[in-house]
């Protein structure tokens, strides 16, 4: 597997975190204004999904789970982030948007997770 | 039970610390007792915060069925430290920092107290005041854990009230129809029940020394804590010099209570602080204005309503954000665009 389209530039605008499935690998493509990023789905920290819980701001993108950063331009945490963000390579041709996805990139303690969901009783506590 | 003292050796990622407790020790409040601050958040087993794993000996899960289970790798040894006690000494390592408490602040502690007051507020929200065997000092904004008879496990309030030595401790709690605690609460003469707490917990706290203007953003029994926060400025003057913001939503006027405490609070702290009433599902009849003239009514959801009230006023600000997920989701979002600095965002997503 080598460079995929994934999106149209169009699909996601400036500011946007947008989730595509690649060969059945999910991927966010996010559109920080200069450029555009392509990580997994779920922050590395504890497994929100970034397509909700994900605010991208300023060139920021911040889990509000636990107000985790990463600078999109650099890719690098930020602030009081502890772990990096994981990047597939991306690139735009034309109107397109291509990601290099060989597999899907999981984040360290995250390849054989075993458990079952679960309902999410979050919501609903006295 | 047993009162066999066990080692508990915490591994964080910037240090070790040792901590001697029993099997009675949920890992969590011993390391909290003891000024080790691990990371949580509700400390009642749903938000998952305080994840850590074990390395060597044994554990005991008190909440097998904690919902905040979903985010663990079992396999991998992770467990709950706010739910698990140790049954040997045990080695555990925690992926974050660390650090220990500053000097001054408020240490959790295990309490005692006894039900002396329940009401209801609205038709789905509960006023439980509970009296405490001892003093207890917390900070504004802070929430305690509460267990009762029958009902398993902790669950997270904030304080209403504000009062350094406080000898009772006032809460609200959101009504859930065939609620196990609701209906216990209602059902039965809970007035002197006997009740275990530990705290204070949390950081979405307030003191005057911050020396910033105020934002607060809460949803329905969210207001609890803010409360708290409003009463120790109130206490301290604080708003003769520094402006405040509050935003208070609730669905309907049938679904808002504190008004009357907002007013006094509200005519108390003068023209710096203004307090909105946010109604999500209509309008605010026009008699509410008549009967509060010092609070501002407001249509929409809270945060919304916040961010339209607000304009560009987030210059030396610090926001406190209370109230299901989707409020503090959205007020984060809004905050950050406004450029709000996450250390300047406080929360605890717990209620």
């Amino acid at each position: 597997m080598s460079w995929k389209k994934v999106c149209a530039v169009a699909e996601v605008p400036e500011n946007a975190l947008e989730k595509f499935e690649i060969d059945g690998i999910e991927i966010i493509i996010a559109n920080y204004g200069s450029g555009f990023r392509a990580f997994p789905p779920r922050c590395p920290h504890m497994e929100e999904p970034l397509c909700d819980s994900g605010v991208l701001f300023d060139g920021m993108l911040t889990c509000t789970k636990h107000l985790w950063q990463w600078d999109m331009a650099t890719g690098e945490r930020t602030g009081i982030a502890e772990k990096e963000l994981l990047f597939y390579d991306v690139k735009q041709e034309g109107e397109d948007i291509y990601a290099h996805v060989e597999q899907a990139l999981v984040y360290e303690d995250d390849d054989d997770d075993e458990e079952e969901e679960d309902d999410d009783d979050f919501f609903n506590a006295d | 039970m047993t009162t066999k003292t066990l080692n508990i050796q915490v591994n964080a990622r910037n240090r070790a610390y040792a901590l001697d407790g029993t099997s009675n020790d949920k890992i969590l409040n011993l390391g909290l007792s003891n000024a080790v601050d691990l990371p949580y958040e509700c400390g009642s087993g749903t938000c998952g915060t305080c994840k850590a794993r074990l390395i060597s000996g044994e554990i005991c899960d008190q909440w097998p069925e904690a919902p905040g289970r979903k985010f663990l790798k079992l396999k991998k040894g992770e467990f709950l430290m706010c739910q698990c006690a140790a049954k040997t000494d045990s080695v555990i390592e925690v992926e974050s920092f660390v650090h220990t408490m500053e000097a001054g602040a408020c240490v959790p502690a295990p309490l005692k107290g006894r039900i002396s007051s329940v009401k209801l507020l609205t038709p789905d929200v509960i006023f439980l005041q509970i009296a405490l065997q001892q003093t207890v000092d917390f900070d504004a904004g802070q929430f305690m854990l509460v267990q009762f008879p029958e009902i398993v496990g902790f669950r997270g309030w904030s304080m209403v009230n504000y009062e350094r030595h406080a000898k009772t401790l006032d809460f609200v709690i959101k009504k859930k129809p065939g609620g196990e605690l609701s209906e216990w609460l209602f059902n039965n003469n809970c007035d002197g029940v006997e009740v275990d707490l530990f705290g204070p917990m949390g950081n979405a706290t307030f003191y005057s020394r911050l020396a910033k203007n105020i934002l607060c953003i809460a949803g329905g029994s969210g207001i609890a804590g803010i409360m708290s926060i409003l009463s120790r400025a109130s206490q301290d003057g604080y708003f003769s010099q520094y402006n405040g913001d509050v935003f208070f939503g609730v669905r309907t006027m049938k679904d808002a209570f504190f008004l009357d405490e907002l007013s006094v609070l509200r005519g108390e702290c003068g023209e710096k602080l203004n307090i909105t009433i946010a109604l999500s599902e209509e309008a605010a009849p026009d008699d509410a204005r008549t009967d509060y003239p010092l609070l501002t009514f407001d249509q929409g959801f809270v945060h919304e309503v916040a961010g339209r009230h607000m304009e560009d006023r987030y210059q030396n600000l610090r926001a406190y954000l209370a109230g299901p997920p989707p409020l503090v989701n959205g007020s984060i979002g809004m905050l950050l665009r406004a450029r709000v600095t996450t250390d300047n965002i406080r929360y605890d997503k717990f209620s």
